[in-house]
């Protein structure tokens, strides 16, 4: 009988599986499948993990997810999920799984060196209330800080950004996706004055030519890699794929060609192509004349490492001095028009973002040194390779993107995102795209991928970084603070005008005692943060307090005081944006375990514990000198609040986020939920439908500003699966900034970079401004000249490799969805360091001997690696970072871009030897 | 039981090697074959999730193989799912708390 079930099950999943990706199935397998999904319910739902944004379907029953399979319908993957897409309908049956509050306690009270013990969610909260204001007290706004996500759901995402910004007056929130796309922000906004890309992934489609720089594409976002194998497959002569990587990897196997480069050396590439650009003559002088102008900034902009040796290790304070003066090097003195050996005082740290305006024959000058000899020589990345054979290899990259018959897309993700000029090469990408007028159009583009599931669609777009606002706005823009305490109905100059700290400060902050409250949400940055020895030690500074919200015991969760239960993707209503401008949601399909809660209700409930009269006081904050505010305070708006109609009484809950205008948005609200539970809107219990409230409020922020959303039951409907923004009359927008398909351009431009951010700057030459007088370059992009500048750590006598961490395809991040046990931190370590097979030989090692990988910062044991996926060339060595028993952030270098402030993981310099 | 419904893509001329070496393969089976646009349906078996992943890596590897990817996945008979995590009467159930600090946070 059993085995007659099983082989009908198999016949069943296999003609399921056959029709969602539309196989012929036979009558008898369809009815197969028909019983067998009898009784289940099936919703639209999204893929929790990396920012491709899959759609997949999930079936529930008895309250229970039972099957999740690809959404046929989702446009971004057509019915297909990765590896990891199986992940989706278990990742909250973990055996580990955080059903309760723990504190750490003694005595039965709150002690900083007491064990783990479960406690209630009120005496959670009372002590996580009674920390954070005996620290707002003392040290103002800028004491506390939230580390927020990339994989928050929007409405979780504005909850936290409104409560620290509007409610506690303090910019201090700043997400994990700081590290993950912050470069790439500050590539859009630098170049277009708008964040997110112009095109879309149906670009592989239209495209004949896709370009990975520093993307792992193949094991990092497979199912757009799917989309561009299945393109090469249709036209395999034609249709020309390169890699352009520092490690050899699975996304060369299918590739025409794959460049190995020594890393950070990809800036120099860049420019050698826009050198044969300019040479050839292949510049669209009508595309860049109408629609661009040329820019350049300073190069002395440091290493995003702390100005002082004053918390360093012994042993990495010649890394840091680095900060603050570099000698130059052979190459970067020829990239950058200097003498090697010139010492250079890193002048401009504090602003690194400055830039001005040059004239076409200035950049023609900036790119004029990257000749083929020069750059072939920097770059070869593999030592084993002839030079000619490299050099050969990028003159026919620049053929294809010179081609003019020939479409080109540019993808990348981590390795130019996590760089230290990491904004200059995002810059770069668009550089060559508009340069030759091969930007915002079907089939042409530079796409930045994200790693997170809502990266673009939270973090950025809602703007959970410690300078942002919604939409795009940022905190020290008066008029946009004006804009958001209008919408958010607040008095005037409630907002904090001062930059917070971004993720790495934070962890700085709690170092050096200028934050001793913190909140970590959705993301596990004691893992994930590079340097990790230093962040660990300050999260258990006896003054520190750290609060984890997470599903499971992580390493965060491990390292902090108070751990809050969380509620999983499914467990909650949501809604994400993905790396092509697609918002998507989804409903709660089961209910959280135990007490576990979303991060929603967390938010609200903490607001309710804080009346006006305990925030909107008059508040220091250190370094604040914006304009009105020299006295280093924020204003008290008690009064101005007071004739809003507001009682000093009245709490953050009833104020931001329970308004009259939000619970008319009435739970339960049958015709969007169809069936499905709200465990947040039933636990809160006053009848408002939080999720759908804040988003609908959110929204008001995008509409007629450039990243008009639609309302949030548009999003629920069965038969929308995302929509792309702008979303203007119910239609998305495919290509932005091209009149054919954007209504936001300007009709008779053909194109319009529109962006309004950094549209006006001054003049100068390749070296410095030599006006002052603001030049408008309204509608148009900047096409900038960067130079190649050296890692500021490389490999020497002692540390004699590079290393670079990473992801493995099975595994997301730090892996604690994807690993699921974590009891697995005690066994044999699993991640593994790749290595060239000489440099084992030399080292006397063989695969699978365990080792020691250690960096001026630390060390860790990990098993050798000489085979399989990735084939580091000699010299350099890869380790992924999902591993919690191989902690190699230890070891990585907490580099950042000075502009972008995103860490470097990519780059830094270890020894391995046997343990 | 974890059933698994996975799509391969091969190159046109490997294709009946390729249906040969999976039925081969224990616990897994060729179900629907569309030999014009070189597709076929596999449905794998596996105890637990990782066998799952590694099954499906084994796949990934074999030649001819252009993509290999899931479509389906059904584990409503997964026994390896801890129970206890999904209650349907919280009131009485003891398994959660029991095992509410996982040992690791103390160490």
């Amino acid at each position: 009988m059993a085995q007659t079930r099983r082989e009908f099950l198999k016949t069943s999943v296999a003609a399921s599986a056959a029709a969602t990706v539309g196989l012929p199935i036979s009558q008898t397998a369809e009815a197969a499948a028909k019983e067998t999904e009898a009784g289940m319910q099936w919703d639209k739902a999204v893929c929790r993990f990396c920012g491709v944004g899959c759609g997949i379907m999930v079936a529930t029953k008895d309250g229970r997810i039972v099957a999740t399979k690809g959404d046929p319908d989702a446009p971004v993957n057509r019915g297909l999920n990765c590896i990891k897409g199986y992940f989706n309908g278990k990742i909250q049956y973990g055996k580990d799984r955080l059903t309760q509050p723990l504190m750490r306690m003694k005595d039965g009270k709150y002690a900083k060196d007491g064990k783990f013990q479960p406690v209630t969610w009120d005496q959670a909260f009372d002590e996580m209330e009674k920390q954070f204001k005996k620290t707002y007290k003392e040290m103002g706004p800028h004491g506390v800080a939230i580390f927020g996500s990339g994989q928050y759901t929007i409405p979780e995402g504005y909850t936290s950004a409104k409560l620290m910004k509007a409610g506690f007056r303090s910019n201090n929130i700043d997400p994990n996706a700081r590290h993950c796309m912050a470069s790439a922000v500050v590539g859009f906004i630098q170049t277009f004055g708008i964040d997110e890309p112009s095109g879309n992934y149906d670009d592989i489609e239209h495209t004949d030519t896709v370009v990975t720089w520093g993307a792992n594409m193949a094991e990092c976002h497979p199912i757009l890699w799917a989309r561009v194998s299945d393109r090469k497959l249709s036209d395999e002569e034609n249709v020309k794929l390169v890699n352009l990587t520092t490690c050899s990897n699975q996304t060369s196997d299918i590739a025409d060609e794959e460049i190995i480069f020594k890393p950070g050396t990809d800036l120099a590439i860049f420019n050698y192509i826009a050198r044969e650009i300019v040479k050839r003559d292949a510049v669209d002088h009508d595309f860049v004349n109408k629609h661009c102008v040329f820019a350049t900034g300073p190069y002395d902009i440091g290493y995003g490492m702390r100005g002082t040796s004053k918390y360093a290790f012994d042993a990495e304070k010649d890394t840091q001095a680095k900060e603050l003066k570099v000698t130059l090097d052979k190459y970067e003195a020829i990239a950058q028009r200097k003498k090697e050996g010139q010492v250079v005082e890193q002048n401009n740290r504090k602003k690194p973002v400055k830039h001005w305006q040059i004239s076409f024959d200035e950049f023609k000058r900036g790119v004029e040194p990257y000749t083929l000899d020069f750059v072939a020589e920097l770059s070869k990345g593999d030592t084993d390779e002839s030079l000619a054979s490299h050099k050969k290899k990028l003159q026919a990259l620049a053929d294809l993107y010179i081609d003019d018959k020939r479409k080109m897309v540019s993808f990348w993700t981590m390795g130019m995102n996590q760089h230290y000029r990491g904004s200059w090469v995002n810059e770069q990408a668009y550089m060559l795209h508009l340069l030759l007028g091969k930007q915002a159009m079907p089939g042409n583009g530079a796409f930045s991928l994200t790693g997170q599931p809502s990266a673009c669609g939270t973090a950025r777009e809602v703007g959970t970084f410690a300078h942002r606002l919604p939409a795009d706005m940022v905190v020290f823009n008066p008029k946009h603070r004006a804009r958001a305490e209008k919408i958010w109905k607040l008095p005037a100059n409630t907002l904090n005008p001062k930059v917070g700290s971004h993720i790495t400060k934070i962890l700085r902050d709690l170092e050096d005692g200028s934050v001793k409250w913190a909140w970590v949400q959705v993301n596990n940055p004691f893992q994930a943060s590079a340097n990790a020895n230093h962040w660990i030690a300050g999260a258990r500074k006896p003054d520190n307090f750290l609060v984890v919200s997470d599903p499971y015991p992580t390493v965060s969760a491990k390292v902090a005081d108070l751990i809050l239960p969380t509620a999983m993707i499914f467990e909650k209503w949501g809604l994400y944006g993905n790396a092509e401008r697609r918002t998507q949601g989804w409903r709660q399909q089961v209910n959280p375990p135990g007490e576990a809660m979303g991060d929603v209700w967390q938010g609200l409930e903490f607001a309710k514990r804080f009346k006006l009269k305990e925030v909107w006081g008059e508040q220091k904050v250190p370094g604040l000198k914006s304009k009105g505010y020299e006295d280093g305070k924020l204003p008290s708006v008690l009064d101005a609040a007071a004739k809003m109609g507001y009682s000093p009484e009245d709490t953050l809950y009833d104020v931001l986020f329970a308004t009259a205008d939000n619970k008319k948005v009435a739970w339960p609200d049958p015709a969007v939920a169809k069936g499905h539970g709200n465990h947040i809107a039933e636990k809160l219990g006053d009848g408002w439908f939080p999720e759908k409230a804040l988003f609908d409020e959110y929204r008001q922020f995008t509409v007629n500003f450039q990243h008009d959303l639609a309302d949030f039951d548009t999003y629920m409907r069965d038969d929308v699966r995302g929509l792309k923004w702008p979303v203007i009359d119910g239609k998305e927008t495919e290509w932005r900034f091209n009149e054919k398909y954007d209504p936001y351009v300007k009709k008779g431009s053909g194109f319009d970079f529109y962006g309004k951010a950094l549209k006006a700057t001054p003049t100068g030459n390749l070296d410095k401004p030599t006006s002052k007088e603001k030049k408008s370059l309204a509608g148009k992009a900047k096409i900038f000249f960067r130079p190649y500048a050296a890692p500021p750590e490389q490999p020497d006598d002692n540390y004699d490799l590079w290393m670079s961490t990473g992801r493995v395809l099975e595994h997301w991040h730090t892996g604690t969805m994807t690993r699921r046990v974590p009891e697995l931190h005690r066994a044999v370590p699993s991640a593994q360091v790749w290595l060239h097979p000489d440099d084992a030989d030399k080292r006397g090692l063989q695969r699978n001997d365990l080792v020691w990988i250690e960096s001026r910062r630390g060390k860790v044991k990990a098993r050798v690696e000489t085979a399989g996926r990735n084939r580091p060339p000699k010299g350099y060595t890869f380790v992924p970072f999902f591993d919690e028993s191989v902690m190699i952030n230890k070891v990585a270098l907490d580099v950042t871009c000075p502009m972008s402030k995103e860490e470097d993981f990519k780059k830094c310099a270890v020894k391995v030897y046997k343990a | 039981m974890n059933l698994s419904g996975i799509l391969i893509v091969s190159t046109p001329s490997a294709i009946d090697t390729l249906i040969d070496t999976l039925n081969a393969m224990p616990d897994l089976e060729v179900h629907h074959v569309d030999r014009d646009n070189s597709k076929m349906i596999v449905v794998q078996e596996a105890e637990s999730i990782h066998d799952e992943v590694a099954g499906l890596k084994k796949i990934k590897k074999l030649p001819g193989i252009v993509l290999a990817e899931m479509v389906y996945h059904y584990f409503a008979e997964d026994d390896s799912l801890a129970p206890e995590s999904i209650p349907d009467d919280l009131d009485e159930y003891t398994g959660l708390r029991q095992s509410v600090v996982p040992p690791y946070l103390n160490e």
